[in-house]
């Protein structure tokens, strides 16, 4: 007959309120694990999508490049540099980029547009562009003179698969720069910006006409897991050949992604506590009332001589053990609704135009990780259990004679 | 030797404006060993003192000296060790602990004071056969009687061998056999083990059991007849 | 009669009462100021999109929105003009812009974005650029050279006030026309991909420049204000419009239209706010079926005894359910005062997003938000714990009714 067991069995001297109240904890838990994952899981996602869309979990760029964009701050000898960076534990792909401001003309019209190099075969696990293609085929290793471009800004231009478009624009050297390109590609991303004024031609083809000197504005490394990018990053700040480059994470590189998600969960979070103090507010009656009836009884424990501290622990433990139950059933059902649906995608119906809208799948897959499962499930814990000493802590005001006569 | 001793002792309640005097100037001592009862009718002050006794109670003029320490001088800590060790309770009803079973219930006074399990065992098995209900161990107070119930509080006042136990009306709710069998089993206690009783009450047979009689009136001690 | 006695047995226990009473004020008056946030966020978004050169109708050469070339462009639009004014409701406010691709230059930077030309004085109260500049000034009708740019633009480029530029763009007849302009002002917006995107030249200028005499490519129309909402239904004054302009080449679109993303959130919203008012009614329906169960059973006798004198089982359900009514129209009068206030006096100033400015941008939302409560938000909050609450009561009432008197006074 452990205080356990005695608490245990005051828990259930009355099943139905206890039941109900279990219930209430149990509904909290469930939602807040399974949110909790919804949101974890979606800003994976994004974080995804971003990086595999375009900006790579770290990038090395030459100083003041993040900021403007100007031609001429370039990573010299970039070639050199991948080759530094690929042996590092994590990194598991590492494409040079280089872009450019340029007017571009079909046969009618013209119009000014983003001119990206790129390695083709490196850059297919940096973006989602080679399955976006909705017209002709992606750029290969060894293609010259020929340009990829977005439907919206083909359709301006007049342009379809076969036509010639030129291309002026001004060299790392500030000299002037001009191609003469054929449309292997029309890709339509859902992105009106990319689609209106981008187009992608082979990094060689950059690095002969804009005068690069071999040099790339970025350079994009993948790594195998958001976990890897804090050790490559030290890896990469250790090595003499990278003192005068900037390197820089997603975050920084998408530093309005990151903000979103903070605010997102910052939102969420008041949600939360809301929701729990609502739930707390809810169950303190119970807490309450297992006071309250058993005056008489905790009477007679403390002329018996049991301290206060003592039945105060007793409270406690009875109201703990009911919230333990609850968040316990509640978070096992919350991380099988989460697996369940982890696996199933939740759509969002007509949403998904939405999502579209900002890069995203229009399903959603919650993602179960520790902190999704405990966060919830912790704050739960935290205030029911500052609720529960409201009533506890009135046991040391209670006077033995006031509780005897009490019935 | 004694055990009590209460002296000049008062206690005023407070209702709103209107003071009562619950016990005034009151004086007595009891010693090893005594069965007693404090008679009286309702509101002569019968369970102030035996609260004031019991450590449950604080008086407002006076000293009581239990065992020769003065109750007024200890803590709220203090005073609940003092009533774990050295005295026993029994109340009118709803005595026990209703989750607790018979054995239970005894047992944990003696878990109170942190007694290794298997003498607490012993103990308890020794003074459920005292009290007749060795075969009553496993039942909750819900499933016993009333007479059932208040004998398992008797146990449970005793195991601990305290210097002195108090009983405020044990036998008010039970039949006049029950009750007289309740005080069989604690005459039988106090001759046996020597455990001192001191009883508020009412009843005429708990006055003839007792072998001291202190008849209260309005707060003050107005007879003290010994046989 | 049942209300007073209600009330009596209410307050019989207070300290009960008060802890389920503060369950539900904290549950429906966070419900509300909630929704007063999403709500002001939600608008503020359309507001934003709205004034983003989109405006509340547009008009446009119907090929225009799919290929926004010169070519399609509106042709002499004054009779136009003068004929849309008529149509619309007293206080609207109609515009006239042209828009074309450009590309913008500095000795050493080129940037491509849109180049608007604007009449100022009308664009006031109906886009962002109608608001004062940030630095420098709007142009008057005298000056031809000036140009307007973004904040964001001019930090881009490394550019001041005062510099000269050289807009890019193609004529209507297809060559390409350089121009030289000189920076006069700079505009803010709320989002930085809007002050990237566009630049602004006089209306007439930029007609000269592309040799277009007095067309356009697009009028915008603002109808009158409505805290937010047009008092006018859209969709029809823009199928009015549309049936009745002469030109059959033009196309008369909504925001609505234009904004298919946006639109279809609003059309959501409505519904998530309801999830949210469920989720926590549902988190506060436990404590009230409990604290009902408390209430009847402590009261036992009492109805054991009241059936024994011979209530019909169908007035204890009433006293139980007029009591639960009571306690929810208490919270709910009160939740909606202290969300009435909460919003009015703690938040009128609304919520500054400075430190997650880029996060509200990415989101295409105010750095700051006004909570914007509606009466929609409040009658639905309060309606749902009502309505739901009322059934909350249903098991604790029944339970009184089944309290017999010779089972009740066995008990205690």
């Amino acid at each position: 007959m452990g205080d356990m067991i005695l608490a245990w069995r005051n828990v259930w001297r009355n099943p139905r309120r206890s039941l109900l109240t279990i219930l209430a904890i149990v509904f909290a838990a469930v939602l807040l694990v399974f949110m909790l994952s919804f949101q974890f899981g979606s800003y994976e996602d994004m974080i995804n999508a971003t990086v595999r869309q375009s900006t790579g979990h770290l990038q090395v760029q030459s100083p003041g490049y993040h900021d403007r964009q100007e031609m001429h701050l370039v990573v010299a000898d970039a070639q050199h540099l991948v080759a530094e960076i690929e042996p590092i534990n994590g990194v598991s792909n590492v494409a040079l980029r280089s872009e450019a401001f340029a007017l571009m003309s079909g046969e009618k019209r013209s119009r000014g547009t983003t001119i990206f190099g790129i390695q083709p075969e490196k850059e297919k696990k940096v973006t989602t562009l080679p399955r976006q293609i909705k017209q002709g085929r992606y750029l290969q290793k060894g293609d010259h003179g020929v340009a990829l471009i977005g439907s919206l800004l083909a359709k301006r231009l007049q342009l379809t698969i076969g036509d010639e478009c030129t291309m002026l624009g001004q060299g790392k050297d500030g000299s002037i720069a001009a191609a003469l390109f054929t449309i292997i590609g029309i890709y339509t991303t859902g992105v009106d910006a990319v689609d209106r004024a981008t187009v992608h031609i082979t990094f060689a083809d950059f690095n002969h006409i804009f005068f690069m000197e071999k040099a790339a504005h970025r350079v994009i490394i993948t790594a195998e897991h958001l976990a890897d990018i804090t050790p490559i990053t030290q890896a990469l700040q250790s090595n003499p050949a990278f003192r005068s480059l900037t390197i820089l994470t997603w975050d920084k590189l998408a530093p309005g992604l990151r903000q979103s998600m903070e605010l997102d969960l910052i939102s969420g979070i008041i949600m939360y506590i809301i929701l729990v103090v609502v739930v707390a507010f809810s169950v303190l009656n119970t807490f309450f009332m297992a006071f309250f009836e058993r005056t008489r009884e905790f009477g007679v424990l403390l002329s018996i001589g049991a301290r206060p501290a003592r039945l105060v622990r007793m409270i406690l433990t009875e109201s703990m053990l009911l919230t333990f139950t609850g968040i316990a059933l509640g978070t096992l059902i919350g991380i099988g609704l989460t697996v369940y649906f982890s696996h199933q995608g939740i759509s969002f119906g007509d949403g998904g135009e939405l999502l579209a809208q900002y890069g995203f799948e229009d399903r959603f897959y919650p993602r179960l990780s520790w902190m999704s499962a405990c966060l919830g499930p912790a704050l739960l814990l935290i205030i029911t259990f500052f609720t529960a000493l409201i009533p506890a802590l009135k046991v040391p005001d209670l006077k033995p004679v006031d509780a005897l006569r009490s019935c | 030797m004694a055990i009590v001793t209460v002296n000049n002792v008062s206690r005023i309640y407070h209702q709103g404006k209107t003071e009562f005097k619950a016990l005034d100037d009151v004086s007595l001592t009891i010693n090893k060993g005594e069965f007693t009862a404090l008679a009286g009718p309702s509101g002569s002050g019968k369970t102030t003192l035996l609260n004031l006794i019991g450590g449950i109670d604080t008086a407002d003029k006076g000293t009581i000296l239990l065992d020769g320490q003065d109750l007024s001088s200890l803590k709220k800590g203090e005073l609940a060790d003092l009533r774990l060790q050295d005295i026993g309770f029994v109340f009118q009803s709803f005595n026990l602990i209703p989750v607790l079973t018979a054995a239970e219930n005894v047992e944990y006074i003696l878990r109170l004071q942190k007694i290794p399990s298997s003498i607490r065992r012993q103990k308890v098995k020794a003074i459920l056969a005292d009290v007749g209900l060795a075969d009553k161990a496993d039942q909750r107070p819900s499933e016993l009687s009333g007479g059932q119930q208040q004998r398992i509080a008797v146990a449970r006042a005793v195991v601990a061998s305290p210097a002195i136990v108090l009983a405020d009306e044990p036998t008010a709710n039970l039949d006049s056999v029950t009750g007289q069998k309740l005080l069989d089993l604690m005459q039988q206690m106090n001759t046996d083990k020597q455990v001192t009783f001191v009883f508020a009450t009412h009843d005429k047979m708990v006055m003839d059991y007792a072998r001291r009689v202190i008849t209260l009136k309005d707060g003050r001690i107005a007879d003290d007849i010994r046989k | 009669m049942y209300i007073i006695l209600a009330w009596r047995n209410l307050w019989r226990n207070r300290r009960r009462t008060l802890i389920i009473l503060t369950a539900v004020i904290i549950g429906i008056s966070s419900m509300i100021v909630m929704a007063a946030f999403s709500r002001g966020t939600v608008q503020g978004m359309v507001s934003n999109s709205i004034n983003n050169l989109v405006g509340h109708i547009k008009i446009e050469h119907q090929q225009h929105p799919a290929d926004p070339a010169i070519e399609h462009r509106i042709i002499t639009p004054e009779k136009l003009l003068r004929q849309i004014t008529a149509m619309l409701p007293p206080g609207s406010r109609v515009v006239q812009r042209i828009r074309a691709d450009a590309m913008l230059s500095t000795s050493r930077e080129h940037v491509g974005l849109v180049l608007v030309g604007i009449d100022p004085d009308l664009e006031q109260g109906v886009s962002f650029i109608g608001r004062p500049p940030a630095q420098g000034t709007l142009f008057g009708n005298q000056n031809q050279g000036g140009i307007i740019v973004g904040r964001s633009l001019l930090k881009k480029i490394n550019g001041k006030l005062g510099q000269k530029v050289v807009i890019t763009c193609q004529g209507a007849d297809g060559t390409n026309i350089a121009k030289a302009f000189r920076i006069q002002g700079v505009f803010a917006t709320e989002l930085e991909s809007t002050e990237r995107a566009f630049a602004f030249v006089q209306l007439h200028t930029m007609q000269q420049m592309l040799g277009v005499g007095n067309d356009i490519t697009e009028i915008a129309i603002q109808l009158p204000d409505n805290n937010g909402n047009p008092p006018v239904d859209l969709a029809a004054t823009t199928a009015f419009l549309q049936a009745n302009v002469s030109d059959k080449q033009l196309l008369a679109r909504n925001w609505r239209q234009m904004l298919p993303a946006i639109s279809s959130y609003l059309e959501m919203f409505d519904g998530f706010m309801l999830i949210w008012y469920l989720i926590v009614f549902l988190a506060m329906a436990f404590g009230l079926v409990n604290t009902m169960l408390m209430a009847v059973y402590e009261r036992m006798r009492e109805f054991g005894l009241l059936q024994a004198l011979g209530m019909r089982p169908g007035c204890i359900i009433k006293m139980v359910m007029s009591e639960l009514l009571l306690l929810l129209t208490f919270g709910c009068s009160i939740s909606s005062v202290a969300a009435f206030i909460t919003v009015h006096f703690f938040f009128s100033s609304g919520i500054d997003l400075a430190i997650f400015a880029e996060g509200a941008e990415f989101w295409g939302i105010s750095r700051i938000i006004y909570p914007l409560l509606t009466s929609w938000d409040i009658i639905a909050a309060n309606s749902v714990v009502l309505l739901l609450g009322m059934f909350t009561g249903l098991y604790p009432a029944l339970r009184a009714t089944k309290f017999s008197p010779v089972q009740t006074m066995r008990h205690v």
